[in-house]
This record gives structure tokens, sequence and C-alpha cells, in this order.
């Protein structure tokens, strides 16, 4: 009976197109969601540098570097790359010595920050590759989630060594 | 923190990614945390208590050289028992993209990732081929870790993605601390004496060793007692051959040399030469020669530039010229003070690449990966960094 091969042919047809899709549906989900951890981890490094900075700055009476703390800690979502890039050049005009506590503390949070931000656009970079794949965007999986944004800033590493030798 | 790394070369056979891997679980281990290392092993090797065999490797050849691994249902199981059993806060696998225990420790990963690339292929036809397979691999990744500028290149290149660049470790108290082989390294005062070494494959042209070779020749001629210290693999012959005769006692061959031969070899002599044409993407004998505290000289490549502090550290000659190199050594021989200063300065920069300091910049890369994972940012006192 030939017609019964075609219908289990198309039965497991079916079943692996199914498969392949609830697949990629869960791979689509789970990038979306590191991605929004990560969005997550950065905002509090950005918080934490922000705290650290303005701890510095109230010590050494640093009314520019105070100023650009608090107007990073208080920016809305669109002025925030701008202004944590403000904070970043102060901090760099800054001179941090590692010794003392407060700088080192400052210096910790820009290397913590630093990596954050690295492992958030990779991560964002994913997934927006995963939900830019046409299959992806005719099926509308990940509907649920917005589109993952990248969160544009320098690299707010502070040069250490070069300070010190200064 | 519990953490388990992933060695997709077997420990039976000695090499760069082996020694990173147990260097770096000793100095995780140092700074109190629990380290689990999953490699290929024969049942009978005899391993450091803290690997975990995932049984026997087969040889494969790959990129040009013959790779011990382990692929197949057999390790896919064993990578899952382990990783069950280990309960990981964070997995460290290295070489993820060869086809070994690393890829197979990446797909059955539940938690945070974190990985760390380091050849710089610049063009593989694999990666090039199964580019689409490969995503699904880099996709499940957190974090990546380039241990040189070269390899981090190939990743931002060629897989569209950052790595954070942490350099090699070395293990400065072993270096420091070794005793010179007898005999060595000798006089040296104005026009006389003076020892130079050279580690690595002498027959091997982009290792430079002729370049070395005819520097020397030159020099001994006008330097009664200047003599040449070579280590690794190779024949005696054809060490000898191309040295003239009357010259030839004044070349010590080592032969092949052990971690602890290799650094009473560096504290044997005055000045290390690495006379490389390229192809280097880190240096590490550099580093090892720096900690073994001993004057570097080395051909003018951005990679050694970059492990000298661009000059700082230790002589850079123009890369390929011997005449250069000659005038180079004799300059530095004769002058024991400017050997003292850039050795001194080699002692701080060799610092910045002892294993304590460089597993603390791996362990704010697990930090930075947990923390993108579950969304909650960890003490720095919590990953032992306070």
């Amino acid at each position: 009976m030939p017609g019964m091969w075609w219908v289990v042919g198309a039965a497991v047809l079916v079943g692996l197109v199914a498969a392949y899709l609830v697949w990629t549906a869960g791979r689509v989900e789970r990038l979306q969601t590191r991605a929004e951890s990560a969005a997550r981890a950065l905002d509090a490094h950005l918080l934490r540098r922000a705290a650290a900075a303005a701890v510095l700055a109230e010590r050494r009476s640093g009314v520019e570097l105070y100023a650009a703390a608090r107007i990073a800690l208080d920016a809305g979502p669109r002025e925030r790359e701008a202004a944590e890039n403000d904070l970043t050049r102060q901090l760099r005009s800054a001179r941090l010595d590692p010794v003392d506590p407060e700088c080192e503390a400052v210096i910790a949070a820009s290397r913590r920050l630093a990596l954050a931000r690295q492992v958030h656009t990779d991560l964002v970079r994913d997934a927006r590759a995963a939900r830019g794949r046409p299959l992806v965007r005719l099926l509308r999986m990940g509907r649920g989630h917005d589109w993952p944004r990248y969160f544009d800033i320098d690299d707010p590493t502070l040069p250490a060594q070069a300070d010190v030798a200064a | 923190m519990r953490i388990g790394i992933v060695c997709p070369y077997s420990f039976d056979v000695p090499g760069g990614v082996q020694n990173h891997v147990m260097d770096l679980a000793e100095a995780l281990i140092g700074l109190g945390h629990e380290v689990s290392v999953l490699a290929p092993a024969d049942e009978d090797a005899p391993l450091p208590p803290y690997v975990v065999s995932a049984g026997r490797a087969v040889p494969l050849p790959y990129n040009g050289s013959v790779a011990r691994i382990a692929f197949g249902p057999v390790s896919t199981a064993r990578v899952r028992r382990w990783l069950t059993r280990g309960d990981f806060d964070v997995l460290h696998v290295h070489e993820p993209l060869t086809l070994s225990l690393s890829m197979l420790a990446v797909l059955s990963a539940r938690g945070p990732v974190v990985a760390t690339f380091h050849t710089a292929m610049t063009r593989s036809r694999m990666l090039a081929a199964a580019q689409g397979a490969l995503r699904i691999v880099l996709e499940r990744i957190t974090a990546r870790i380039a241990v040189s500028a070269l390899a981090r290149k190939v990743q931002v290149e060629h897989m569209d993605g950052g790595a954070v660049e942490i350099p090699n470790g070395v293990t400065v108290a072993r270096y420091a601390g070794a005793e010179p082989l007898p005999g060595w390294p000798g006089e040296c005062d104005t026009g006389t004496g003076g020892a130079i070494g050279f580690l690595g494959r002498f027959t091997e042209p982009r290792k430079g060793f002729p370049i070395l070779r005819d520097a020397f020749v030159a020099l001994a001629r006008q330097r009664p007692g200047l003599r040449l210290l070579v280590a690794g693999p190779g024949d005696a012959d054809d060490l000898y051959g191309p040295v003239p005769a009357d010259l030839r006692e004044r070349v010590t061959f080592l032969g092949r040399v052990s971690e602890p031969e290799k650094a009473r070899m560096l504290r044997s002599v005055h000045l290390y030469v690495a006379p490389n044409t390229g192809g280097e993407s880190f240096g590490m004998i550099l580093t090892e020669a720096l900690a073994a505290s001993t004057t570097v000289v080395a051909s003018d490549l951005d990679a050694f530039r970059r492990v000298l502090d661009g000059g700082r550290a230790g002589c850079l000659f123009p890369t390929g010229d011997a005449v250069a190199l000659r005038g180079v050594l004799a300059e530095l021989l004769d002058d024991p003070a400017r050997r003292a200063a850039l050795t001194a300065c080699g002692d701080q920069v060799v610092a910045t690449f002892d294993w304590p300091v460089v597993a603390r910049r791996v362990l704010e890369v697990y930090a930075a990966a947990i923390e993108a994972t579950d969304g909650r940012v960890i003490d720095q006192e919590w990953v032992g960094l306070g």
C-alpha cells in the first residue's frame, strides 16, 4: 500500500518540523531572557560606579565629579548613555591612586562595569541575531519581549597605571 | 565559588593549553575556590587530585599538529555526569570550537559558561564552513576570554563577538627561586665572558635561531669566553652543523627540558634572546624569562613589544637583523647597570602576569557571566577579590 507510506512520511516530516520549531522558539526565548538579565546586571554596575564616584567626589569636594555622578544616577533612559560617558570622562581626568580605598573602589567598579558592558553587548547581539531570522520573524516568536537594545557607551576602564606614574 | 574547568587536550602530552589549565586551577584553589578539571586521560595516568578523567583520548590531526581529544557518546555521558555531580556556579571551557570535551560541555551546560580562546587561527577552513553549527555553540557561551590581542582580533573579526583580553599567567615564584645550572652563568666582564640563552625548536624558521647563531658566531670571535646555552626539541647535529668547528665547544645543548629544568636554564644566562621572525601571538617564554629576572633581548614583533612594555622591560632589535642583534648583545654584556635597570622594570611587568593576579581577573569574568545569567550583582568579597 504505497498510500500508507505517504502518510507515514508526511507524519515524520511534520514531526521534524514541529521539533525544529519548538527548539527554535526555546532558543529565542532563552537568548531573550539572558539578554534581559545581562541588562539588569549592567544597570546595577552602572549604579555602583556612579555611587562609588559620588562617595569619592564628596570626600574630595570635587564639584564637577559629584555633578556628573549625580546626573548619571538620575538620568532617564534617553540621556543615560551620554551621562555615563560624561562620568567616564570626569573619572579619567581625576587623579586616582589605587592605594586609597575609595579610589580603588571606583577603579574596581569601573573594571567590573567594563566586563558587564562587554558581556551585555555580546548577549544582545546573540539575541537580536536569533530574533532577526526570517522564520522567527514570520512566526512572531519572542513577541512577549521587547527587542533587546544595545547600551552604547565608551569603554569605562580607567588607565590606573598611567595615573600612578603621573 | 564552585568552578568546573574543561581542558580539551589530554594531560598525557605536555602543551600550552594543558599548562594554562593546571596553573589556573591551582591559582584558583590557592584563592580558596573549589575547582574540578575535566580532561581526557588514560585510566592509569597519574593526575593531580582536582582532575577528573573523561576517558582515553584519540589522536586526531588538527590545525597542523596532532591533538589528542575525546568526542562521542561515551564522552558526552561522562561530561553530563561530571556537570551534574559538580553543580558548578560557573563552567569554564578552553578552546570550545574544537571537536572536543569542551564543545560537549558547552552544549550540555545549563548555567553560565565562560570560554577561553588560545589559538589565533586567522583563517580556518573549519570556521568558515561550519559558521551555522558554530553559532549554536557560541550562543551558549556567556563571556569570552582571549589570551592574546591576536586571539581577540580573530574573535572580533570572524565570530562577531567581543572578548576580554586576559594574558597567560606565569608562576613567578617557580622561576625566581630556581637554582642556576652548575657552572652557569659564569663570568661577564667588559669585552669577555657572558652567557646567552635560547629555548625552542631551533630548526623551525619562524623561531629565528639562525639569526641568533650568526650574531653569536660573529660576536664570539671578538669576545673570549662568550657561551651559548640552547634548549629545545631537535637533533644535536642540526644545531652544531652550521656552527664553525672552533666555536662548537662554546655552545651547550640541553635537548628537550622539563618545566623545572626550563626555569633553571633561564636563570643560567645573562641574556635570553627571542629572535622570532613572526607567528608569535603572545610570547609566553618572554614572561618566563622576566620571571627568572633574566635580561631579555627580543625581535621587534607586536606581541613582544607589548609584553616588554614597549622596550622598557627588555631590549628590542629589528626583526631578522643579525648584525643589529650582535650590536645589542655586545652592548648589554658590557653594561651590567643597564641590565639591572631592564630586569628591575621586568620584575614590575611580570608581576602583572603572576598567576594569582591573572586568576583574580578571570574571577571577575566569572562574576560577570554569573550576573548576566541571573541579573544580580555579586559582591567583590564573595568572588574572593575583596
